[in-house]
């Protein structure tokens, strides 16, 4: 973990002048484990919020700053982003990034989960998604072991051309379009699947 | 994780910026700070976690008077029938695997001048710094006759645990047709929207098991946490099934006789067949003892710190501090609890202590699948704790069906999010 590494490099540097006690870094630590009541320590969520630990720094920054801006839905997430200026955001996005992934424990439906993939590679997710849900593109998230009920709920939301969508997503309204709530399901049970 | 170049000059940088100031307050070498905990809920759990999180250096000692917590926070859904009593019980074994050293025993005395605290069971601890998260206590005198026999009889189930259950087994063994009255306390008081989400949750057991039932709520105030919302979630779900009495209107409880099962107001007298007396409150009984309160019966901190203004090097989070425009939630605790660990940490360990920031979600279930929240950012503004302008507030009064829905499974998510944050 990163905390205990940086302490155990900071026990050697403390050794070296003299100094015998030794934090995290503090200030990093201050403003993100604010999100940890509802995203996990350390972004580790075991509840259905997203799992944002080793999320994208790019991804999370932009997520923020949309919400805070009203570009994209969230249930609370609006609310909460307007709270913290720019530099708090880009401190918690990095923190985050650099925290490790840890695949969501949940249920998969296996028949559902293959449905999934064949509209994953139908519908074109797999041009932004990467072929398991892992992009390289650094605006777009790890979907690989994520939450799918807050899979299927974000896209819903995108489905609706009454709620607001980040820019950047614009294309996966009309991607999802006319798919149901079944097919949604099965994308995100996909998603699940993968580690 | 390997950590980076920037971290690395950072940590460096704070070793050496210590040695150069001659390391005003550290521990020396083979020594620890030694930080003892008083109290393992949401802020107590919580300090005593993320200070060895923040620094292995940190000896803390847990003292708790239980063997588990039961959490507050979802108790309304055993009252419901939704969930188990042992669903919102947690042990301290996952704190004792952070090097957390957890006492079962009560602490009965501080003394701040010699920095020690001793125990029912005769022991005695020294510390360095003390956190003190011991919860509310009910004013004594606060609503007349409302003594420990008469809890037995009209539970106030607002300290989860046997409260919890005896509240629920009482309207399970009521008749149907029978009224629940819960008496809703002045400000402030643990978890403002609590009352109003139990009425909630009673008439959601009463609407599906005992539907000729009533709830009346009898407040102590004119208007209370997320009215709009809760309002609009009765009338939706439970129309004419929720009565709500204001102060105004003779709701304000202030007597009960346990033997007949009376609750007095100014002009009336009620006999409800379930009576839930949630009583005015003050800071737990060890923090007015150690005269950590003040004279509201709160305990007043350095809302940078939470450091008692009363007793140096003493920190007082959670339900007990007067922690600005914070709620006396959950959240909150949790949140007090990681900015107390960081002021100490930093102190232990000579660097600066970071500019606070401060959190708080209070999610509430009209139904199981109906949720609505409340939230806050905050920071320290001429020493208050401030909501950050602009941000936080109530979800929209206009919110879709589907909005409530996925509120109240990340109502459910922040609960196990939370805990796995404090015990895990």
């Amino acid at each position: 973990m990163k905390t205990r590494n940086l302490s155990a490099l900071l026990i050697t540097a403390g050794l070296l002048a003299g100094a015998p006690a030794v934090a995290a870094d503090l200030d990093a630590e201050m403003i993100s484990n604010t999100c940890a009541g509802c995203h996990g320590t350390d972004g580790a969520s075991v509840g259905q919020a997203p799992v944002i630990a080793g999320m994208n720094e790019m991804y999370l920054m932009q997520t923020m700053q949309n919400y805070k801006d009203g570009l994209r839905y969230g249930t609370i997430m609006e609310r909460i982003a307007r709270g913290y200026d720019k530099g708090q955001i880009m401190d918690m996005s990095k923190h985050y990034a650099g925290q490790p992934w840890v695949n969501a424990e949940q249920e998969v439906d296996s028949a559902l989960a293959a449905k999934g993939k064949q509209l994953h590679m139908a519908k074109g997710c797999v041009g932004c998604h990467g072929a398991n849900g892992i992009s390289p593109i650094p605006t777009t998230p790890r979907l690989a072991g994520q939450y799918a009920d807050y899979m299927v709920i974000t896209m819903q939301q995108y489905q609706n051309p009454k709620v607001a969508i980040p820019p950047v997503a614009m294309p996966m309204r009309g991607m999802l379009a006319g798919m149901s709530e079944e097919d949604l399901k099965a994308l995100a049970h996909f998603y699940a699947s993968q580690k | 994780m390997s950590i980076n170049r920037r971290e690395f000059v950072k940590a460096l940088g704070t070793a050496t910026a210590v040695s150069a100031v001659g390391f005003p307050f550290i521990v020396q070498a083979g020594t620890k700070a030694k930080v003892v905990v008083i109290g393992a809920g949401y802020g107590g759990g919580t300090a005593a976690k993320y200070l060895r999180k923040y620094s292995p250096d940190i000896d803390v000692t847990l003292i708790e008077k239980d063997k588990h917590f039961y959490s507050c926070p979802f108790s309304n859904e055993v009252i419901s029938g939704e969930r188990s009593l042992d669903s919102i019980r947690f042990g301290f074994d996952g704190l004792a695997g952070h090097g957390v050293k957890v006492v079962t025993d009560m602490v009965t005395d501080i003394d701040a001048a010699k920095k020690t605290v001793k125990t029912q069971g005769g022991k005695s601890f020294k510390y360095d710094y003390l956190v003190v998260s011991p919860g509310v206590s009910f004013k004594p005198g606060g609503i007349e006759g409302y003594d420990e026999a008469a809890m037995e009889k009209m539970p106030h189930a607002w300290k989860a645990g046997p409260q919890t259950a005896l509240l629920r087994k009482q309207l399970e063994s009521m008749k149907d047709g029978g009224v629940v009255m819960i008496a809703a306390p002045p400000n402030p008081f643990r978890c403002p929207p609590g009352p109003y989400e139990r009425a909630a949750q009673v008439a959601h057991y009463l609407s599906h098991h005992k539907p000729k039932s009533k709830v009346i709520i009898m407040d102590a105030k004119d208007k209370f946490s997320k009215q709009g919302l809760f309002t609009a979630g009765y009338n939706k779900f439970y129309k004419g099934m929720i009565e709500w009495r204001s102060a105004a209107n003779d709701g304000r409880v202030l007597g009960v006789d346990a033997k007949t099962g009376t609750v007095m107001t100014e002009f009336d007298e009620h006999t409800p067949d379930v009576a839930n007396i949630i009583p005015p409150q003050r800071a737990a009984a060890i923090a007015v003892n150690a005269g950590l309160t003040n004279d509201s019966g709160w305990c007043p901190v350095d809302q940078r710190t939470f450091e008692s203004t009363q007793h140096k090097d003493v920190y007082v989070i959670g339900d007990a501090s007067i922690a600005g425009k914070m709620p006396k939630s959950g959240y909150s605790a949790n949140s007090q609890g990681k900015v107390a660990a960081a002021a100490i940490a930093a102190q232990v360990t000579g660097v600066k202590m970071p500019e606070p920031s401060y959190v708080n979600t209070c999610y509430s279930l009209i139904t199981p699948d109906y949720g609505i929240s409340v939230a806050m950012v905050y920071r320290l503004q001429n020493g208050q704790i401030v909501g950050v302008k602009g941000a936080g507030g109530l979800s929209p009064m206009k919110a879709s069906e589907d909005t409530r829905e996925a509120e109240a499974l990340y109502a459910r998510s922040w609960f196990y999010n939370i805990i796995a944050d404090i015990y895990g």
